[in-house]
């Protein structure tokens, strides 16, 4: 049997319920009562010890089963729900996560020791721990006589094979066993001699019940198989049969006891066990002979009463009740299965767009029409094929839940923390990729931002910190906030740190935001004590560089004394946007659309050189992408300014041509061209032409820069005259 | 003809594992992963013998057990109920709803292909 993709299912199995088993215990904190926690808790243990003993999993086994006998004491009430139980259980989860990857990595650690030590905790709460131990094989075989060993006390008849006699109970059939199954499966252990089966009970025809077993059979099974094996072949008919197993060479008193019990006939049924070959006449008619003499019963097996019918209908509504909420019907797809359907719907997308200009160009009004409605249908397909990727950002959210848990206990502090927005979705790409940058600003928050109680409670401030996580939507960007109450960002100290570091030039003077902004340079740290948590050498340029490789950026607003709210801004998709197409010289650029706030024709008279216009009284800088990319040839007659915006930010883009709406799928530069600025991947256009996607926010970020610098210039030009 | 068995558990795992021991064995198998998906999967076809886990989501094994035997085709079908040792109560109220055969888990493949031997063989 190869179960090793079976065992891959187990590991993701598993670390799922144990994620789902973390939320839960955190969700008991807060509400200890909450029974689809404790259920969600309990389900967890059980599932795992239950696909883990198909595995052979031993050491899992016994691990869950304590933990799951823990939570079935709380599941009825009998341990209650309090923080050191949910420590524990937390500890135990981390475990497993443990003994999980390591069967994921093929490794084997040493964490017998952690084991042991949980089971013992564990244990405690269950007072001494009778039922601790639970072996992967649970049918006891308990020592059995071999057949044929405990023969004769007295004198034994001559058959040499086992006998079994069997009735069934009357609802044998309504309980959905065919009698003959068993029969069957008996063959399997070893060879049936005779069978005889036994319908005296049959009532006559139009009395009898056809759901009704009237069925009994003698049988006379070959020696070899143990008592025990016999017994279980019956084991799941167990109250509805009555079963006698007479071993090879029985007592004759025992077949005297059988046909004494049986409701059949004395002589009918010394009959039947005469022609099964149990018994010769001579015996038999030893048998009837002293039959006067009835003999204590010894093996005493009696029909199970009539079943009652089904619990009654209230019962079940109750426990419909209490179902789980969120309904599982999901399907897991491999995530390679997925890009590459994305993959496809991509090439789709662009085999369309080539599509469009043949039809545009051959002028057939009804080519045109067709391919209008299959690009209508290629866009419903994107969309869909991009939805199939977007996973919510709760999940993600969750997982500080614990974080901020176990590190507001390592700092000692208190604090709270707030999600919000959490079905908010995003590409599962972008998720997976955010959780570190988070971690990183989380926990800065809780290491620099919020201020231990006493200061807080001096500064009338609540003791408890508050740290908020919050995800929204805005024009085609998630928006991910990280807020603190804590004591804000110390302007003065950032910028004497910048300065001491050459970051800054003395006397340069800064905007906040350019002040918050040097925290995210290379080689900038202010914790002035390196503490466990942050100030790992690990700054927020990394946390930047991070963001900024997922074409995100990332905004820092501060209040001494009130908070900070570091806000990352991403795009919802890494694989196919909106784009707005534009063409500068011969070449052509594509926009994102999401950024584009609207065009308007540049008035070169009235600019002359300068790199800004006034947009309705606002200043606004521009950059000529002519210019800037050094495009050859001349330049369009009328010009246009692309007006884009991107975080709050503003700037105009200088082109030659608009070309339109484009659906534009992002293929990312080579390496060859990985430290070029302004771009952000590139395309391919109906025409089979390559086009340069623009990185907005970082030419956003030159065109400030290069009419800062205009504007310093000017001004000291205006000092020195 | 092969006998189908259906096997209903919210562990992908213990179903595949089940299921490649029983497909092994010569049995058909249909999977569900819940009471409720394992009622929608008794859509007329023939089934032989039904295993249930018994502590599941939305409808758990006992619940799905007492709707199934209200199908006139599925109300002579067997069912082997798994369970844990702690489940004596649970035990009772699955045999009243007339799943007669229990398997503990955990369990070895080889033991799940005893038991389903002893109702259905392939």
């Amino acid at each position: 049997m190869n179960l090793e993709r079976a065992l891959q299912t187990f590991i993701e199995e598993s670390r799922e319920l144990l994620s789902a088993m973390e939320d839960a215990l955190l969700a008991l904190e807060s509400a200890p009562g909450d029974g689809d926690a404790i259920n969600a808790v309990f389900r967890a243990m059980h599932t795992i010890k239950g696909s883990a003993g198909l595995f052979g999993l031993d050491a899992i086994v016994e691990f869950t089963h304590v933990a799951e006998s823990v939570m079935d004491r709380v599941r009825s009430d009998e341990i209650a729900v309090d923080e050191s139980l949910i420590a524990l259980m937390l500890r135990c989860r981390d475990h497993l996560v443990t003994l999980i990857d390591d069967l994921a990595s093929g490794q084997q650690g040493e964490h017998a020791a952690v084991g042991a030590a949980l089971v013992q905790a564990l244990q405690a709460l269950l007072g001494g721990g009778s039922n601790a131990t639970v072996a992967v094989a649970t049918e006891n075989a308990a020592p059995q006589p071999e057949a044929g060993a405990n023969a004769t006390t007295g004198e034994g008849v001559g058959n040499d094979a086992w006998h079994i006699s069997v009735r069934f109970a009357g609802n044998l059939l309504r309980n959905g066993y065919d009698p003959l199954s068993f029969v069957r499966y008996l063959a399997t252990l070893s060879e049936i001699l005779h069978v005889e089966p036994v319908t005296d009970a049959l009532p006559p025809a139009q009395e009898m019940d056809p759901e009704e077993c009237y069925l009994g059979f003698e049988i006379r099974l070959a020696a070899g198989p143990a008592q025990a094996d016999i017994e279980a072949a019956f084991e799941f008919v167990q109250d509805d049969c009555s079963l006698l197993i007479l071993p090879p060479h029985a007592p004759l008193t025992d077949y005297a006891l059988l046909i004494a019990t049986r409701p059949e006939a004395d002589e009918q049924l010394g009959a039947l066990l005469v022609s099964c070959g149990a018994l010769t006449e001579a015996e038999v008619a030893q048998v009837l002979s002293a039959a006067d003499a009835t003999p204590e019963l010894v093996v005493a097996a009696t029909p199970a009463p009539a079943v009652a019918p089904a619990a009654a209908p209230a019962a079940r509504q109750g426990r419909e009740a209490t179902t789980v909420k969120r309904s599982s019907s999901a399907i897991r797809v491999d995530a390679s299965k997925l890009d590459q359907l994305i993959d496809l719907v991509g090439e789709l997308v662009i085999a369309g767009a080539s599509a469009e200009v043949m039809a545009r160009r051959s002028r057939d009004r009804n080519l045109m029409e067709a391919n209008s409605s299959v690009s209508q249908l290629v866009d419903a397909i994107r969309d869909s094929a991009l939805r199939l990727r977007m996973v919510e950002i709760g999940e993600t959210f969750n997982r500080f839940r614990r974080v901020v848990r176990d590190v507001s206990q390592e700092l000692g502090k208190e604090i709270e923390l707030t999600i919000t927005g959490a079905e908010t979705e995003l590409d599962k790409s972008v998720v997976e990729r955010i959780g570190d940058p988070l971690m990183h600003l989380v926990r800065n928050a809780m290491d620099h931002g919020i201020e231990t109680a006493e200061v807080r409670v001096q500064q009338g401030k609540p003791a408890a910190g508050s740290l908020k996580l919050h995800a929204y939507h805005d024009s085609g960007s998630i928006v991910i906030e990280i807020s603190d109450d804590g004591r804000g960002l110390d302007k003065e100290r950032i910028l004497a740190k910048a300065q001491e570091r050459g970051l800054v030039a003395a006397g340069q003077t800064l905007s906040d935001q350019e002040i918050y902004g040097l925290i995210f340079q290379p080689g900038f740290s202010t914790a002035e004590q390196v503490t466990n948590l942050s100030g790992r050498g690990v700054g927020m340029d990394v946390v930047r560089r991070n963001i900024d490789a997922l074409r995100g950026a990332i905004e820092l607003d501060s209040r001494p004394g009130v908070g900070t709210t570091v806000s990352i801004r991403l795009p919802l998709t890494l694989a196919i946007i909106e784009g707005f197409l534009v063409g500068v010289g011969e070449a052509a650029y594509i926009i994102p659309l999401d950024s584009v706030v609207e065009c308007i024709e540049l008035d070169h008279g009235a600019i002359g050189q300068q790199n800004y216009l006034n947009l309705r009284g606002r200043v606004l800088p521009f950059l000529r992408l002519r210019e800037l990319f050094h495009s050859r040839g001349q330049p369009a007659r009328r010009q246009n300014v692309v007006v884009v915006r991107y975080a709050g930010q503003s700037a105009g883009l200088v082109v030659d041509r608009l070309m339109g709406e484009f659906q534009t799928v992002i293929k990312p530069l080579g390496r060859m061209f990985r430290h070029l600025r302004g771009f952000a991947g590139s395309t391919i256009l109906g025409s089979g032409e390559v086009a340069l996607i623009l990185d907005v926010q970082d030419l956003i970020r030159t065109a400030t820069e290069r009419h800062c610098h205009a504007a310093e210039i000017a001004a000291e030009c205006v000092e020195t005259v | 003809m092969s006998k189908t068995i259906m096997i209903v558990d919210d562990s992908a795992s213990l179903r595949q594992v089940v299921s490649i021991a029983l497909t092994g064995a010569g049995y058909d198998v249909v999977e569900a992963f819940d009471g409720r998906d394992a009622l929608t999967k008794l859509d007329g076809r023939k089934i032989h013998l039904v295993i249930s886990d018994v502590n599941m989501p939305r409808l758990d094994g006992i619940g799905f057990v007492q709707e199934m035997k209200t199908v006139p085709a599925y109300k002579f079908t067997p069912v082997i109920m798994l369970t844990t040792e702690s489940g004596d109560a649970k035990k009772r109220q699955g045999q009243e709803a007339g799943a007669k055969a229990w398997v503990v888990k955990p369990f070895q493949p080889q033991q799940m292909l005893n038991a389903v031997a002893k109702l259905v063989l392939p």
